[in-house]
């Protein structure tokens, strides 16, 4: 199946409709209408004749700007008092990116129209400016002018329509209810009450209104019920909404099965919502019928059986409302609550169920039908769930589902949750059970493949992989690229777009190697598990789930560039970003490759903002078109993305990436700085991210098993046997680490700033007055953050301080940071700066010493000096500890440079200072010393890095490839699945294979496979040779500077 | 074993297993919100047990008088879901929900010229191809037009396939609104379909000018009207601010 519109075409055509003035003119295109009217009403156009506003019109159609604004020109020489002309103007002077000229000529049209009392005030001129307005972030000059309209002609609706829209626009559901009640009296239109009511529940959902004011909607309907009636479908769903939050259950199921309820034309539909109140209401066995009459009606509807077991069990929890952080993906397995139930109701109900399912298996003339067979199922899960002592019946039903629906690809994701009851070595006995199953395949060749496939993907499912030996492993990896080699055939006719039969085989082998490489930890496999997906990439190049498994295989190969270059090749955009994302930017946060992660975050942001800022205009749309359940819905889904914890840590990580890429030069940082507000923005974040809700909209069913989370990745620490793996996306701890997270990082800008503050003030006036250490306000809220950073860490300023003093002497060992090493460093760093400029009494703080230089000087030599000392070329240790070292070099490194630029810019003589005082002299000369030997040490940590990097990077690549071949060719171990599939590509069969497969077959080529890794392994180099080349010679022209003073 | 069930915006953040697959386009915000908030009953999930997405189909009603017709705008079904009908069990809700709500006349989608596994299954599903769109996808290859007629049109006239091929901007105004919007909200896109829609008219002219040879000088008439409302049919944006 495949989208008929399909994709290139569609993306051009669509892709670009995303913001601003372009959507909104798609918005107004979709409900065409309104402004034509107003166009065309007697000929004139904002009270201009409208032949002489077409071509202006036709110019901006053309983008023509400059063209069009000379038009205008010459229209405002005859309408100098135009405000329609002007709104013209400033909407052309805007697509022309010029802001500022276009929000003074909209101010010029504001003050106009508030000024002229017979000025023609439409909704025309109204809409323009307040496009001009809304691109220019200003939506409340846009309302004002709408609400100066609305108070002038009272009684025009049109204006009120745009005026309500502004309030939508603002999220200001208060007065978007207060005009649209003044609309519905005006006119009594169904519509404007409706938005009304909508405006109410946004008020209780996403607002502060409380509970009470529904009541007020539901008066409000009942009143115009009994006038006038309802007429639409969608607004007698809003009623029962408004009616189910009060749990007016009752009243709801009298207006259903009224007049009203004819309103929804699809029988289903209405039974959902009968079912539904009637089960919310307690009537369970009234509930459970309709229940029923829904199975009759459409045999197949999963949901509906569920919820017709949960109403004979009686069980409120399948009714369970969402919340804004309701998990996206929720857990496999039903809720059901059965402890109330005696033997007896349990017994009947089930008794009831299971002739009923009966009986559904019998009416279901399509043999395909699962239903029937999952609700069998179910209710043997049931059992086992309520008496402990049911998993026979359980296993003996899994096994009929299986000899039905075993050779299809969605069997174990079907039995995945009733597998999740049995004990394990029930699951084990079922195994074997399926295992002696397979001697009676189909005769139907790729009915026979797919139940192999789903024996493996049970095996892979129920954990037993883990429990083979060695030498079993590799037997059935062996196997299953056997059973691939020969299943290739039947995919010889097959489309090339199309999947091809047995493609999850090569999925199932990688898993397997990298399973193997875990426990040896023998390079072979994993380089094996690579080629192995190459291999199914050179077959059929669209496959992604190999994409998505080798994107984490070159991560954690140090291979980066080529994991990004599988990355994009998913096109991942949109909100896919949102949800996909997660595969790669947590390895791009820590890695050199700047400009990819640039490119990746201000995508990633601009796609949020983007729907942040259009979400209301879509919110309007539903309105206008009456589909007042989606009103609620886009609200509550743009709250949903708001919170969501990526885009939280994305806003932060963005300019922090740009902080990284500006510390060579402070002149630059401060400029950075400068447009981050001084980091006062990220301060509130740290201070408000603790009370704020996060959302998890990561969909992490696509990642591989050894890293289900962002956070962990099984290949870091020892083998240990996993037999469940969970890929749950919220739990209470992801949350926790993500405020965490968020909290400490947004105080990064902020404590930069103030660093380099601290830096530069030092010694200001101390010419003059002894005692006025520059100033005071900048080492007192140094000194606050520095007590937040070190409370996150989980100590006292004092205590922390003490840490890593004794860890710099050498007193501890670095251990004690534990993984939060880059924050002790980055936190003894700020420490220093703040010391230098500093008039707490405390121990370390203003003593003015060298010592908190040393501090800092010793903890980044000894710790990066220690990684290097334990790395080996990358080509031999996948992952390793390269990651940390760009971090420590970007991150506390680089910040450190900052405060050495910062002291050396202010050690320097500079010719408007007055002559210094001796103590000053003394002080300075103490301070160039400091300064020098950190210059000094810094230079040479970096010299050793850039040579590390160096020395790999010269390693000639043809030894490197060797090395990484000819780990799949010794005797023993890895190498026996790829000799398989080399066996096949050297001689293919072109008769059973077909062309296009034998073509492909004859283009693999694994050297080249191994070529891209080093490449890609070198670009990473290369990048963060880079990195520490430019701060080297930034540190020595300082160290020239310095040696001046 | 299947809901199937109003798509709404939480889906969107859960489809990525089916969105991933290559042949399925995943479209901007504003697309999918748009369809959702115009035509929430033609927009419909299919969900499996542990509340897996399998598929997905969007569409539309538009047209006027006897064009009033359902359009599908996409129709996906994830990798694992594949070979158990869900495609047409998404198509035939869409067609009854234009056949019994809507009462339109047809149902239309439109479909690469070479995705034949495509065209084959639309085929088996009743559809028939109605005409040949040039160069609709991208100014690059052809679309074709297939229609499926339903209880409203007794004489299956919306389904009689015409005998030339049409060019986009010859679509009634429904069908090709995304074709032409887009025309003007890009300035690349903008120019590439510029070229695009001169090169079409001089080729669908060509073509109709060999036909008026071997035919009548009706042809001929209708050359002249053809390029006489390419001219003047261009959307104009600006009459909307």
């Amino acid at each position: 199946m495949r989208s008929p519109n399909s994709k290139k075409a569609k993306t051009k055509r669509l892709e670009s409709i995303r913001s601003g003035i372009q959507y909104l003119i798609a918005i107004l295109r979709l409900q065409p209408g309104i402004k034509q009217k107003m166009a065309s009403k007697l000929g004139l156009a904002g009270g201009i004749p409208e032949r002489r506003v077409r071509p202006i019109w036709d110019a901006i159609d053309s983008r023509q700007f400059k063209n069009a604004l000379k038009l205008t020109t010459t229209l405002l020489s005859k309408h100098p008092h135009s405000p329609y002309a002007l709104a013209l103007k400033a909407l052309i002077l805007e697509r022309m990116g010029k802001p500022d000229e276009a929000l003074s000529v909209c101010l010029n049209a504001k003050e106009l129209l508030y000024k002229n009392e017979s000025l023609l005030m439409d909704d025309l001129t109204l809409s323009t400016l307040q496009i001009v307005f809304q691109r220019l972030d200003h939506l409340e000059l846009a309302t004002s002018c709408y609400e100066h309209a609305c108070g002038k002609f009272p009684n025009n609706l049109e204006l009120m329509m745009g005026l309500f829209n502004c309030y939508v626009r603002e999220y200001s559901f208060v007065k978007q209810q207060q005009t649209a009640i003044k609309m519905y009296k005006l006119v009594g239109e169904e519509r404007f009450l409706l938005w009304a009511v909508c405006s109410i529940q946004l008020q209780v959902l996403c607002g502060n209104g409380g509970e009470k004011l529904l009541l007020l909607a539901e008066g409000l309907l009942k009143k115009h019920v009994a006038s006038h009636g309802l007429h639409e479908p969608e607004a007698l769903i809003v009623y029962f909404s408004i009616l189910e939050q009060q749990a007016k259950y009752g009243d709801a199921l009298d207006i259903l099965g009224g007049k009203l309820g004819s309103l929804l034309m699809i029988e289903v539909d209405k039974l959902r919502i009968q079912g539904k109140l009637l089960a919310r209401a307690g009537d369970y066995a009234a509930a459970a019928n309709v229940y029923q009459k829904i199975l009759e009606l459409c045999g197949d509807d999963w949901e509906a059986f569920l919820h017709y077991l949960g109403c004979l069990f009686e069980d409120e929890s399948s009714w369970a409302s969402e919340t804004i952080n309701t998990p996206i993906n929720p857990p496999k397995y039903v809720e059901c609550k059965l402890t109330h139930l005696t033997d007896e109701v349990f017994n009947s109900c089930v008794e009831n169920a299971s002739a009923f399912v009966q009986k559904l298996q019998a009416e279901a003339s399509n043999d395909s039908l699962r239903n029937p067979c999952l609700a069998h199922l179910e209710i043997e899960r049931r059992k086992c769930l309520f008496r402990k002592n049911n998993d026979d019946n359980l296993v003996e039903a899994l096994l009929q589902y299986y000899s039905r629906f075993g050779h299809l690809a969605c069997f174990t994701s079907d039995v995945e949750a009733f597998l999740q009851v049995l004990p394990p070595e029930k699951k084990m006995e079922f195994l074997d059970k399926l295992m002696k199953n397979s001697n009676s395949l189909s005769v139907v060749p790729t009915r026979a493949l797919g139940q192999s496939i789903t024996l493996l993907k049970t095996q892979e499912l129920i954990g037993n992989m883990f429990n083979l030996s060695v030498a079993e492993l590799e037997g059935s990896a062996v196997q299953m690229a056997e059973l691939y080699c020969k299943s290739l055939p039947l995919s010889k006719d097959l489309d090339p777009q199309e999947s091809m039969h047995g493609e999850e085989l090569l999925s199932i082998v990688c898993n397997v190697l990298v399973q193997l490489f875990w426990r040896t930890r023998d390079l072979g496999y994993f380089i094996e598990a690579i080629m192995v997906l190459e291999f199914g990439l050179t077959i059929r190049r669209y496959t992604f789930q190999y994409k998505i498994l080798l994107l984490h295989l070159y991560s954690y190969f140090g291979a980066l560039p080529l994991a990004y270059e599988r990355y994009k090749s998913l096109d991942v955009k949109n909100i896919l970003m949102e949800t996909v994302s997660h595969h790669i930017l947590p390895q791009m946060l820590a890695s050199p490759l700047w400009a990819d992660l640039s490119n990746l975050l201000k995508d990633y942001l601009k796609f949020m903002d983007d729907h942040f800022r259009e979400s209301a205009d879509l919110t309007f749309l539903a309105y206008r078109h009456r589909n007042y359940s989606k009103v609620i819905e886009f609200v509550q889904f743009k709250e949903r993305l708001q919170h969501s914890n990526q885009y939280l840590v994305a806003r932060v990580e963005a300019p922090i990436l740009q902080l990284k890429q500006g510390a060579d030069n402070i002149e630059e940082e401060e400029s950075i700085l400068e447009s981050l507000k001084c980091g006062a923005d990220f301060i509130e974040l740290s201070n408000e991210i603790g009370s704020k809700s996060l959302t998890f909209n990561e969909d992490f069913q696509s990642r591989p098993w050894w890293t289900p989370t962002t956070e962990k990745n099984y290949l870091l620490g020892p083998f240990e046997g996993i037999s469940y793996r969970p890929k749950e996306n919220l739990t209470k701890e992801r949350e926790e680490n993500v405020r965490g997270f968020i909290e400490r990082k947004s105080l990064l800008p902020r404590m930069i700033y103030l660093s380099i503050q601290s830096a530069s003030v030092l010694y200001k006036d101390n010419s003059e007055i002894n005692d006025s250490l520059a100033d005071p306000k900048i080492s007192t809220e140094l000194k606050v953050l520095l007590e937040r950073y070190a409370k996150m860490l989980g100590f006292s300023l004092n205590d922390a301080i003490d840490v890593v003093v004794g860890v710099s002497r050498g007193l501890k060992s670095y251990e004690v940071f534990g993984s939060d090493v880059i924050d002790w460093l980055n936190f003894a760093v700020f420490f220093n700066a703040w010391s230098l400029n500093s008039h707490d009494s405390g121990r370390q703080g203003g003593e003015r010493t060298p010592g908190s230089w040393h501090v800092v000087n010793s903890l980044l030599e000894n710790y990066i000096l220690g990684k290097l000392r334990s790395m080996g070329p990358l080509i031999q240790s996948p992952q390793g500890d390269l990651p940390i070292l760009v971090k420590l070099v970007t991150e506390p490194l680089a910040w450190h440079g900052l405060v050495i630029q910062a002291c050396v810019r202010t050690c320097l003589p500079s010719g408007k200072k007055k002559k210094k005082s001796g103590s000053t002299d003394q002080s300075i000369s103490l301070l160039s010393n400091a300064v020098r030997d950190a210059i000094q040490s810094l230079c040479s940590v970096l010299e050793e890095v850039a040579k590390w990097s160096q020395d790999q990077i010269k390693s000639p690549e043809d030894n490197k490839i060797d090395l990484l071949v000819s780990s799949l060719k010794r005797n023993g171990g890895a190498g026996k699945v790829f000799n398989i599939l080399e066996t096949l590509a050297s001689s293919p069969n072109e008769t059973e294979l077909g062309d296009r497969i034998s073509q492909a077959l004859r283009s693999w080529s694994p050297v080249d496979v191994g070529r891209k890794i080093v490449t890609g392994q070198c670009r990473v180099l290369s990048e963060f040779w880079r990195i520490c080349e430019s701060k080297i010679k930034s540190l020595k022209t300082l160290k020239q500077q310095i040696a001046l003073v | 074993m299947t809901t199937i069930r109003r798509f709404c915006c939480n889906d969107l953040l859960r489809f990525a297993s089916v969105n991933l697959d290559h042949l399925t386009e995943t479209f901007n915000m504003s697309f999918y919100m748009t369809y959702l908030a115009r035509w929430p009953d033609y927009f419909h999930v299919a969900e499996g047990p542990g509340n897996r997405i399998m598929g997905y189909i969007m569409g539309k009603v538009e047209g006027q008088g006897e064009s009033w017709h359902g359009h599908v705008t996409a129709v996906t079904v994830a990798p694992e879901y594949r070979r158990q009908q869900l495609a047409k069990k998404l198509m035939n809700l869409l067609e009854d929900i234009s056949d019994k709500i809507d009462k339109a006349y047809f149902v239309d989608l439109f479909v690469r010229a070479s995705n034949t596994p495509a065209i084959k299954m639309y085929e088996k599903l009743g559809y028939v191809i109605y005409r040949r769109v040039l160069r609709y996808y991208s100014g690059e290859e052809d679309g074709l037009d297939m229609r499926k007629a339903l209880s409203r049109d007794v004489e299956k006239k919306s389904i009689i396939p015409l005998k030339r091929p049409v060019t986009p901007d010859e679509l009634e105004d429904g069908i090709s609104e995304s074709f032409r919007y887009a025309k003007h909200v890009d300035k690349k896109m903008f120019l590439v379909m510029n070229t695009f829609n001169v090169f079409s008219v001089v080729v669908t002219f060509i073509f109709h000018c060999t036909l008026y040879l071997y035919n009548s000088w009706i042809m001929l008439l209708y050359n002249v009207i053809l390029l006489y409302k390419l001219q003047y049919s261009e959307f104009s944006l600006s009459k909307y601010f």
